[in-house]
């Protein structure tokens, strides 16, 4: 079925449907899509995708009877059980939950990301069926742990979450996407900073191969405010990670990391998008990936400096290692700079495990597979050091061992 | 007859004869437009066999069904292929200056800025040169060498009467005139141009050069170039003028091929310096090159070296194929962009070979209110087995009005290929700059020196008497945006 039909026939169920507003914006959409069908040709993010799988799908959504759970555990520290991309309401002194439902459409309906032609942000607008708003109070330091869960197979999921990190607050977010349903989840994120607040934000995906995961984050950072994002990416099944950041007050930082690991048949498409429109900002961004078998990847990077931006420091670093002959990795590292007082650079490789290093290893009476996975796991130990959470650090540990007792 | 006959008599035979010679002019242009009848024309004018007038049409049916490009980083008004002049004679026949006193001042002081001898000075002026500077024999003493040793180099239009063969061979092997629409467009209408053939195993002794032709044929704006270095042998080409020569033609759309056999080396230099605009961005050249490298053979080696300062707008990208083994390609350019200039450049490394190698170093400089941009592309196909690419782009920023973009494309389908790219965006080091001002160098003479050797790298691949006219380019181009 296509956008259209799966569009008219579901209208009723998609949320905000009834509001005026929205459906002309969605009519508008609709159009969008009749004329611009998914143009490979003319649109490099939609390289490698099976375009076939997110233009004729079947619509499917329930709410499901489980419910979701929100647990406050320790001090200061939540749990949160997502189901079917549903979390009920909560409120005390240091967070505030809203079901998506009860909040003020306008908050949902506004589409804030930077890229307006973005097919799946789009995609996202139009059949917009669950998600939530969580609010950090004031000066409140917090710590949040989210599993996605998906209930039933086939269903196609449009969430939204809405984050406010208000005034000297400091949050670290734990999201898990760990689905071994044949499901479709199309998930935007959109967070803002205010004045000196602070996300720590960690995206761990492990989908079976079935799986779909689409994932478009927004962040807009105010004075003082620091946004750091780790991706780590093991999943089976496609993942499109596509984030953006704009600092638009003095001061700010932007930290968008990642790293994946890709095998079988698998691909993933990769994309870190940072604006700078104020004095002072600085930007990182570095993705490193490891492809094994069949599999295929793109990352795009883009560093973007107003002219009014400067004093910027903006700097980009891509490291693919290609460990067999079938792989293919992509990967456009962009900088648009319109002012002249800044440092800017970027970094980007692709290669084999470096045939030295093996060779060293193997003389000191290393078979080759211990060679290579040692290298492997010091190719991405930097990042994985780097992690405080001593229970996210051991399950990330396991997912990589998982994964390299899959090479060869 | 009275007086009064005779006079209207002499006036009506004088004004029949006036009139008689413009129409006869007029006969020589053929009208603005471009369609199948001027292809005809430029074909007949030039006596072309049958064949190539069908390439040319060929590539103009292919040209009605493309659009251009737009994926560039450029904004420029919608060009009017039908408001240009695809065929013209020796430009300004009746309008050219007589010496030096009639020429433009302004470019008379840029000349000698650059160190150019008077006598070169006319030529480039576009004063009648046969009669104060005998190059036509300059350039016999050349032919003749050269004959010797059986490289052929001449006009494309000589080469498609006198060696049908090689033309027929090679010509759109390695820019297919499908490939977009401003190879089709040069395809169909191309006037001139220059075509070297070097044969085996023969080092060609001199740099050749079109500046050697200049006054026997004006390079057309549609200029079509034809290399081919057979076995074992190796050419230096440098392409075009190094000193401003004013021309006012619109659009730009050369073509130039090169094809390097086994153990081939080709080394094409490039300093590009047409008429950039004013100060307020009026006018000026657009400029939508087509270069590409073929490394057909064994080790072969293509390398392509440009300066760029000049032009409205610039729309190229040398680019290689590397598709023998061991094949090396190279690319270093500088593009500097000042006033409301636009530059999209950079070039495509295609890793087809084992053991290919590739090498990109790029400088790009940007001032007043221009925008700069590095586009390239490498990648590795399947077979490319233990390929090798380092790339290096850095860009310059004086003033915060102009704009500097980095567009690379790494594409790996190899896994035993290696690929590294870097690239750096800044402004002018003070602290180099408090250096020079304190040994008494004005603040441009600085800012000229420390951009002279952030190019380093690229001029020094120059030849030399290039290099040395490059260098002061490069200080010219700085002037007045500085300080």
């Amino acid at each position: 079925m296509n956008i259209q039909d799966n569009y008219l026939k579901n209208k009723k169920n998609i949320f905000f449907s009834e509001n005026k507003d929205i459906q002309t914006y969605r009519e508008k959409l609709i159009n969008i899509f009749e004329n611009d069908r998914f143009d490979k040709k003319n649109n490099e993010s939609l390289k490698n995708i099976n375009i076939k799988n997110f233009t004729d799908f079947k619509y499917k959504y329930l709410i499901s009877e489980e419910t979701s759970v929100i647990n406050n555990n320790q001090e200061n520290s939540y749990s949160i059980v997502s189901v079917n991309g549903q979390c009920s309401s909560f409120k005390d002194d240091k967070i505030e939950i809203t079901k998506i439902l009860d909040e003020d459409y306008n908050d949902f309906s506004k589409n804030d990301t930077i890229e307006n032609n973005d097919h799946f942000v789009n995609l996202n607008s139009l059949f917009l069926n669950s998600g939530f708003k969580i609010v950090i109070k004031k000066n409140h330091n917090i710590k949040i742990k989210i599993s996605n869960i998906i209930t039933d197979d086939d269903l196609t999921i449009f969430q939204k979450n809405n984050y406010i990190c208000e005034e000297g607050s400091s949050l670290n977010l734990i999201e898990e996407y760990e689905n071994k349903n044949n499901s479709t989840s199309n998930l935007l994120n959109v967070i803002k900073l205010e004045k000196n607040s602070q996300l720590n934000h960690f995206l761990i995906q492990d989908n079976s191969p079935n799986h779909n995961l689409i994932i478009t984050t927004h962040s807009s950072c105010k004075k003082d405010s620091t946004y750091t994002q780790k991706v780590y990416n093991f999943s089976e099944g496609y993942v499109r990670n596509f984030h953006y950041s704009e600092l638009i007050e003095t001061n700010s930082e932007a930290d968008l990391q990642g790293i994946f690991f890709l095998k079988d048949n698998n691909t993933s498409n990769n994309k870190t998008f940072i604006k700078h429109l104020a004095e002072d900002c600085k930007s990182n961004q570095v993705y490193k990936g490891i492809l094994n078998d069949r599999s295929k990847a793109t990352y795009f990077s883009n560093t973007y400096v107003d002219q009014v931006a400067q004093k910027t420091e903006g700097y980009q670093l891509s490291k693919g290692i290609l460990l067999s002959d079938n792989a293919s990795y992509f990967s456009k590292p962009e900088l648009k700079i319109y002012a002249d007082d800044v440092k800017c650079s970027h970094g980007s490789t692709i290669g084999p495990i470096d045939e030295n290093a093996i060779f060293y290893l193997r003389s000191r009476g290393m078979s080759k597979i211990a060679a290579t996975k040692i290298l492997i796991s010091s190719f991405i130990n930097e990042e994985l050091s780097s992690i405080d959470d001593e229970q996210m650090s051991e399950m990330i540990q396991k997912k990589l061992v998982r994964y390299l007792s899959k090479v060869k | 007859m009275n007086s009064e006959t005779l006079n209207t008599l002499d006036t009506y035979s004088k004004n029949k004869y006036k009139y008689g010679f413009v129409t006869d002019i007029d006969n020589e242009k053929p009208k603005k437009g471009l369609n199948e009848d001027i292809i005809k024309f430029i074909s007949q004018k030039k006596n072309e066999p049958d064949w190539m007038l069908d390439w040319r049409l060929k590539a103009f049916s292919k040209w009605k069904k493309m659009k251009e490009p737009k994926w560039a980083n450029l904004s420029f008004p919608e060009i009017d292929y039908q408001d240009i002049y695809y065929y013209s004679a020796p430009k300004g026949f009746e309008k050219k200056p007589k010496d030096l006193s009639e020429v433009d001042p302004k470019l008379i002081e840029t000349y000698n800025k650059l160190g150019i001898p008077l006598e070169e000075q006319k030529v480039l002026a576009g004063v009648a040169v046969d009669v104060v500077f005998d190059s036509v024999s300059v350039a016999t003493t050349y032919k003749g060498e050269l004959e010797k040793l059986g490289i052929i180099f001449c006009s494309i239009g000589e080469a498609i009467q006198k060696h049908p063969d090689l033309i027929k061979k090679y010509l759109g092997s390695v820019i297919p005139p499908g490939d977009h629409s401003f190879s089709a467009l040069n395809s169909a209408v191309f006037t001139d141009g220059s075509f070297v053939y070097i044969p085996e195993g023969v080092k060609c002794p001199m740099e050749l050069s079109t500046y050697f032709r200049i006054n026997a044929e004006n390079t057309g704006q549609f200029e079509r170039t034809l290399i081919i270095a057979d076995k074992g042998s190796y050419v230096s080409y440098l392409e075009g003028c190094t000193a401003p020569k004013r021309d006012d033609n619109q659009l730009h759309a050369a073509n130039v091929e090169l094809i390097a056999l086994e153990d081939a080396e080709i080394k094409y230099s490039t300093v590009q310096n047409w008429y950039p605009g004013d100060e307020d961005g009026k006018g000026g050249i657009y400029n939508f090159v087509t270069k590409r490298g073929l490394c057909a053979g064994k080790n072969s080696k293509i390398s392509w070296t440009q300066v760029e300062t000049g032009s409205a707008i610039t729309w190229k990208y040398p680019s290689c194929i590397l598709k023998g083994d061991n094949s090396i390609g190279e690319f270093y350019s500088v593009a500097i962009t000042n006033n409301f200039q636009q530059a999209d450049t950079g070039t495509k490394m295609t890793h087809i070979g084992k053991n290919t190698k590739s090498k990109i170093i790029s400088k790009g400089i940007s001032l007043g209110r221009s925008q700069n941009t590095y586009r390239g592309e490498v990648s590795f196909l399947r077979k490319a087995e233990k390929a090798r690419n380092y790339t290096q782009c850095d860009s310059l920023l004086v003033g915060n009005q102009c704009g500097a973009h980095t567009v690379p494309y790494i594409d790996s389908k190899n896994n035993t290929a290696v690929i590294e790219h870097e690239a750096s965006t800044s402004k002018i080091n003070e602290d180099q700059l408090y250096y020079c001002r304190q040994r008494g160098l004005s603040h441009e003479e600085a800012v000229s020196l420390i951009v002279n050797g952030f190019c380093k790298q690229v001029l020094q691949e120059l030849p030399m008497e290039f290099a040395v006219e490059a260098q002061k380019l490069v200080s010219i181009s700085l002037e007045g945006s500085v300080g």
